[in-house]
């Protein structure tokens, strides 16, 4: 799919949001607007403009079926006892906000270019997770050879007593891994199995999660994410 | 006063996602009650089949339990953001049947448009909601007015629009694009999109 040609990039988000984008075409532009923010925005622009014909549409009261299968489904705060659920990953809202995200550590990143560093920085991973109005909270980093992650909050995360903070690398097409928790303020320093290289080959992003005291009982994430970041390579 | 309304409703729908979003079931129950007849239509226009369209509805709620954290209010309207993952999702379910069944030709039963109730063109043009978007869209010429409702209310794909329309695949495919950029400037004039 050719992008470049002015007016494509726009034409195709309108042809997606109407819905006549179809079959391979589709699933294709949905994967590029993940990580594209031109794209995703666009994306937004034209759901601002069509969306609002929907609502057009006389409304009809579902059966009362559909709900008490929702219920059944969420009750008993399913936030508590969740099922594993990668398809959370694939949502558009999420890449969008990681694309605002990116640009926050476009921003930060560019601070810290610009600020004589006294470790190496071609050696560098530096994650900024931002929250989902690009507000930058965290920033992760290590040296690429070493087993460390640091993680420092920016400001302090408040966190009820019984909650936890759980670091998640997003690999490219796989279901999140969990990188440990990581402390509400401060500095915490995530033990990684092998090198930072290793850890986060084909990690296009990083994810904090809002999970109950001890982290994800199933293994992958079941609170809300609450801050996502790409991972910038400074080499 | 329809406008208060709607800001109305949209300042209650944005606090309940913020309340769903923190586990809150009631706030959750009453987010249904409000918004799902209007998403429930919208998909049942797309599917035409109830039992798909209840399907998407439970999918659609389910996760939005699970992610109305992600919901960001300054970026849009929550019925716009829920109508946006009915949508997706519907869009999808029609994505597979397409997989499913490859051949499209069968004149008889190719396209069945739903017949009852309002047809796409009136919809667009009723009602008191979405003035400015309406109002482009009835600006249109009639082949990409109708080209573009068929496709939204709907579902239709291009072949299903050229079979329905009884045109060539490039006529419709070219109504579709000119009507597209014919409406975002109208609403760019009127100051509509950001």
């Amino acid at each position: 799919m050719n992008l470049r040609a002015p007016g494509r990039a726009d034409a195709l988000a309108a042809e997606y949001v109407l819905g006549t984008l179809r079959g391979r075409a589709r699933t294709g532009f949905e994967r590029m607007a993940r990580t594209d923010p031109v794209l995703a925005e666009a994306v937004r622009r034209w759901e601002e403009r069509l969306l609002p014909l929907a609502q057009e549409m006389p409304p009809l009261a579902p059966p009362a079926r559909v709900w008490q299968a929702i219920q059944k489904r969420t009750r008993g705060s399913a936030r508590d006892a969740p099922v594993p659920r990668a398809s959370m990953w694939a949502s558009l809202r999420l890449w969008r906000g990681l694309a605002l995200a990116g640009l926050a550590a476009a921003f930060v990143l560019a601070i810290a270019l610009f600020t004589p560093a006294p470790e190496r920085p071609e050696g560098t991973l530096v994650v900024v997770l931002a929250t989902q109005d690009a507000k930058p909270a965290l920033v992760a980093s290590a040296d690429r050879t070493g087993r460390i992650l640091t993680v420092k909050a920016l400001a302090p995360v408040e966190l009820a007593t019984d909650r936890a903070l759980e670091l998640w690398a997003l690999p490219e097409g796989g279901n999140p891994r969990s990188l440990g928790l990581i402390s509400a303020s401060g500095v915490a320093r995530v033990a990684l199995a092998q090198s930072a290289d290793e850890v986060l080959r084909n990690v296009p992003a990083l994810a904090v999660s809002l999970e109950p005291r001890g982290g994800s009982p199933t293994g992958l994430p079941t609170g809300p994410v609450l801050f996502t970041g790409p991972v910038q390579r400074l080499y | 006063m329809a406008v208060d309304k709607r800001l109305e409703r949209n300042a209650r729908l944005m606090e309940l996602l913020a309340r769903t979003a923190l586990a809150d079931q009631k706030a959750f129950a009453e987010l249904y009650r409000l918004s799902a007849p209007h998403l429930y239509a919208v998909a049942l226009r797309i599917l035409r089949e109830a039992a798909a369209a209840e399907e998407v509805l439970q999918e659609s709620f389910v996760n939005v339990w699970h992610h109305a954290g992600s919901y960001v209010a300054a970026r849009s309207q929550p019925l716009t953001w829920l109508t946006s993952i009915v949508r997706n999702r519907c869009l999808d379910q029609l994505r597979r049947r397409e997989v499913d069944t490859v051949t499209m030709d069968d004149e008889e039963d190719g396209v069945k448009v739903a017949a009852e109730g309002p047809t796409p063109l009136e919809m667009l043009l009723s009602g008191a909601d979405a003035r400015a978007v309406r109002s482009c869209v009835e600006a249109l010429d009639a082949g990409p007015k109708q080209a573009i409702a068929l496709a939204f209310y709907q579902g239709l794909s291009h072949s299903e629009l050229a079979q329905h329309l009884k045109q060539p695949l490039g006529t419709v495919k070219s109504w579709v694009r000119r009507g597209l950029e014919r409406l975002r400037a109208c609403l760019d004039e009127l100051g509509v999109s950001r």
